[in-house]
């Protein structure tokens, strides 16, 4: 048994951190989700020079060979600073996609960009209907010579709005919610039509409308099953995000009812105070737990790895829930207010909650 | 023991909606305008624009049915506007410790809603430990004023308020409870500063009120000097009772119901979800439970009882459904509770978050729950701690 991390994932890890540290004190985050495009440049320069844009691709493909628990590293970190940067769309959704995909044409000629940084996928799989369901789907893709025609809209896409490419998902053939008959299709941005606004949280989604867009046949990069093994891994790294947004969340409760005195006590002094954070505690490192589980099953690619993603985002919904919400009873009227952290983290989370399945999404395909 | 209403009753609830219905706004009126003249023909209907006010103070006298009944066709009702500082926390005081020059003064422009009133009890060191507070009032020499300076914090719609009714301290050597005065301050002075605070749902509605010399004339003092704790803590049963805003949990309970209802789920609708029904089930449990606590410490008022600790029942179960019914609206919104500000999905999602953040709070002002729990264990469980 080891659940040591290798000397690169170490060095990795620390790399992340020292970003965040360095980059994303609540002033400078604050200034970047009110700028137009809600995340900065520089920033995503400096990570594709640092390799995490190239992280998971196979090394014979300039990547960095990294697998989930890489992915898991950065994301928590990420996580504990709040970054708005598109990693999760571009180089999770988007990238996780193209990575397995079939369609080596379009791998090797998009690869090297997105690794760059100048190439930015996103993934627009959710409509009005489906609510979590990724098998339900009415976007249409007609056939039409060598061409797909996709008429339909896709909702609450994410950084959308500074995305190259979207990957959308329709349907070819097939009822509403059938597996079959879904393909996943890579489109030029420039040929939707985009409703961007932010969330709650300060990141940005999009919804989309194709209308008659027109894409080459040979932009198709896969079907139903690699949508579902993506959203497998994103659950994964949206859970990874979330833990570290929880250690925050449980971190300064702790100290801030050290210094904050009521009644001639430090707040922490009322055992109901203990409790709740020793509670905010267990819950925090039962998720961290369920994490490792879920994510060396994934790596080990075990029959169990889906079942027990689908536990991870239920126990993740649910502390997320809970570690939040007591945050901000712990502080009080200082925890309603955007000028304190804590506020944004939990924002954070909410936003997790909505994305890839909420917890009672994620209970019931378990228990299924 | 009987719930059942009478004849009487009867005819009572309907005179309330022949009365509401004839007093909604019309279409393209005059919104403070309007305002005002409903408040005029309420009053004319015999105090009904202040429907908790004892008689002698132009109160209606209702009987708690009447009361019941009037919560529950007001809740979905469009009333105008209306703030609870002045006429549900102030006005009792001034009633039960003003003096007769303060009740004429200040009463009519309470009641006729011409004069806005916020509340400054708490400080930056003085939230849940309320008598820790420290805002200093200084009486001059020749004992006509006082001097106050200080800092209270949160202070919801301070920056519309015409005057503040505020806590004060005028000794420090005793005990923290004593020493603590009672006085009314007009905002528009100098010396007033008002800073905006902006909360979770990206709301402002709370401020920061700095308070440097401000001269405040003996006679906006109630009561004694000293003496205002005693004052402030009989208003706090008032304001924790009306802060559990039952009626509108079970219309907002059958709003989430409807929207549950406009969001597919499959070939079905999100209220056909067993997992989301059974929540709103449990959710209509407690309400049907907390509706009757509620009734019964209406009783217990009319039989001239204060509300006494049972109020913070009312107020732990009140907030507590309040915040689960905004959290299942967020999850009822799905993917589009997520976005900020634009309508986008399903129509409600929008308002639900904001809801939803907002609605944090709930558990946090007029006594956070964990402080509300304290006061039942020791005033109605009669329990000590070390
Ligand atoms: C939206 C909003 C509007 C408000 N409006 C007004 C207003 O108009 N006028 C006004 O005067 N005030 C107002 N308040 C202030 C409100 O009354 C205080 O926030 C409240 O009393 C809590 O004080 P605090 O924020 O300082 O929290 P603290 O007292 O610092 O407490 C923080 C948390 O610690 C816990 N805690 C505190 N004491 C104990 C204890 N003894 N045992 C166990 N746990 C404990 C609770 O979870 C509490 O939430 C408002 C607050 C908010 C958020």
């Amino acid at each position: 048994m080891n659940f040591d991390i290798s000397e690169e994932q170490q060095l990795l890890q620390q790399s992340v951190e020292r970003f965040v540290n360095e980059n994303y004190d609540l002033a400078t985050r604050r200034k970047l989700v009110d700028s137009p495009q809600g995340y900065s440049d520089d920033n995503w320069s400096q990570m594709a020079e640092l390799g995490w844009l190239a992280l998971p691709f196979d090394e014979s493909d300039g990547g960095f060979g990294g697998n989930q628990i890489d992915t898991m590293l950065v994301m928590e970190q990420f996580g504990r600073g709040l970054v708005v940067e598109p990693y999760f769309a571009n180089i999770v959704l988007g990238g996780g996609i193209l990575k397995q995909s079939s369609n080596l044409e379009l791998k090797t000629s998009l690869l090297p960009g997105i690794i760059t940084g100048d190439v930015r996928l996103t993934l627009a799989h959710a409509e009005e209907q489906s609510r979590f369901d990724l098998d339900d789907v009415v976007t249409t893709a007609r056939e039409d010579g060598d061409h797909y025609v996709l008429n339909g809209k896709k909702s609450m896409v994410p950084n959308a709005a500074t995305a190259t490419h979207v990957i959308v998902s329709a349907r070819t053939g097939g009822g509403q919610r059938d597996k079959d008959g879904i393909v996943l299709l890579l489109i030029d941005s420039g040929d939707l039509d985009g409703n961007h606004f932010p969330t709650v949280d300060g990141g940005r989604a999009s919804e989309l409308s194709l209308d008659n867009v027109r894409v080459p046949a040979e932009r198709i990069i896969g079907d139903f099953n690699l949508l579902a093994k993506a959203a497998q891994d994103a659950v994964l790294a949206l859970s990874a995000e979330a833990l570290g947004c929880m250690e925050v969340l449980y971190k300064s409760t702790v100290e801030y009812t050290q210094e904050r005195e009521q009644f001639d006590h430090p707040l922490s002094d009322f055992q109901v105070v203990q409790h709740r954070m020793v509670d905010m505690f267990v819950e925090y490192e039962q998720c961290k737990s369920l994490l490792y589980r879920a994510t060396l099953e994934a790596v080990q690619d075990a029959p169990t790895a889906a079942r027990t993603s689908h536990a991870l985002k239920h126990l993740i919904g649910k502390s997320a829930g809970f570690i939040g919400e007591n945050a901000v009873q712990l502080h009080g009227g200082m925890g309603m207010t955007e000028e304190l952290a804590i506020g944004h983290y939990f924002k954070r989370l909410l936003v997790i909650e909505s994305q890839f399945g909420n917890t009672d999404y994620h209970l019931t395909q378990f228990a299924d | 023991m009987e719930i059942d209403l009478s004849p009487e009753d009867f005819e009572f609830r309907q005179e309330v909606r022949d009365f509401l219905k004839e007093n909604t706004a019309k279409p393209g009126a005059d919104y403070s305008q309007w305002r005002l003249d409903y408040f005029k023909k309420a009053a004319a209907k015999g105090g009904w624009d202040v429907p908790k006010w004892p008689v002698e103070f132009g109160g209606p006298g209702w009987s708690p049915t009447q009361h019941y009944i009037w919560e529950q066709e007001t809740v979905t009702a469009s009333l105008p506007w209306d703030m609870p500082f002045g006429i549900g926390m102030l006005a009792p005081i001034l009633m039960n410790y003003g003096s007769k020059e303060q009740i004429d003064r200040f009463l009519p422009d309470i009641r006729e809603r011409n004069v806005n009133w916020c509340q400054g009890y708490s400080e930056p060191g003085a939230g849940s430990d309320l008598a820790s507070l420290k805002t200093k009032a200084v009486l001059s020499d020749d004992g006509t004023h006082y001097t106050v300076t200080g800092t209270k914090v949160w202070t919801t719609m301070a920056h519309m308020a015409d005057w503040m009714f505020c806590l004060t301290r005028t000794d420090d050597t005793g005990i923290k409870q004593e020493g603590i005065t009672f006085l009314l301050i007009p905002m528009k002075q100098d010396g007033i500063e008002v800073t905006p605070i902006i909360t979770l749902g990206g709301a402002h509605s709370v401020n920061m009120v700095h308070i440097t010399e401000v001269k405040v004339p003996v006679e906006n003092r109630i009561g004694e000097e000293g003496k205002g704790w005693t004052y402030a803590k009989g208003l706090l049963q008032h304001e924790r009772t009306g802060l559990a805003g039952i009626s509108r949990s079970i219309v907002a309970l059958e709003n989430l119901k409807r929207q549950a209802q406009s969001v597919p789920r499959g070939n079905r609708t999100l209220m056909d979800d067993p997992a989301f029904k059974s929540k709103v089930a449990e959710l209509e449990i407690d309400l049907l439970a907390v509706e009757f606590t509620e009734l019964r410490s209406l009783a217990a008022a009319a039989s001239g009882d204060d509300p006494g600790p049972e109020s913070s029942i009312l107020k732990l179960k009140g907030t507590e459904i309040q915040q689960r019914i905004q959290k299942l609206t967020v999850e009822a919104g799905g993917i589009y509770s997520a976005a900020w500000g634009v309508p986008v999905g399903h129509k409600f999602a929008r308002s639900g978050m904001q809801g939803y953040l907002g609605g944090r709070a709930n558990t946090i002002y007029g006594g956070a729950s964990e402080v509300q729990k304290d006061v039942i264990a020791k005033n109605v469980l009669g329990l000590k701690r070390s």
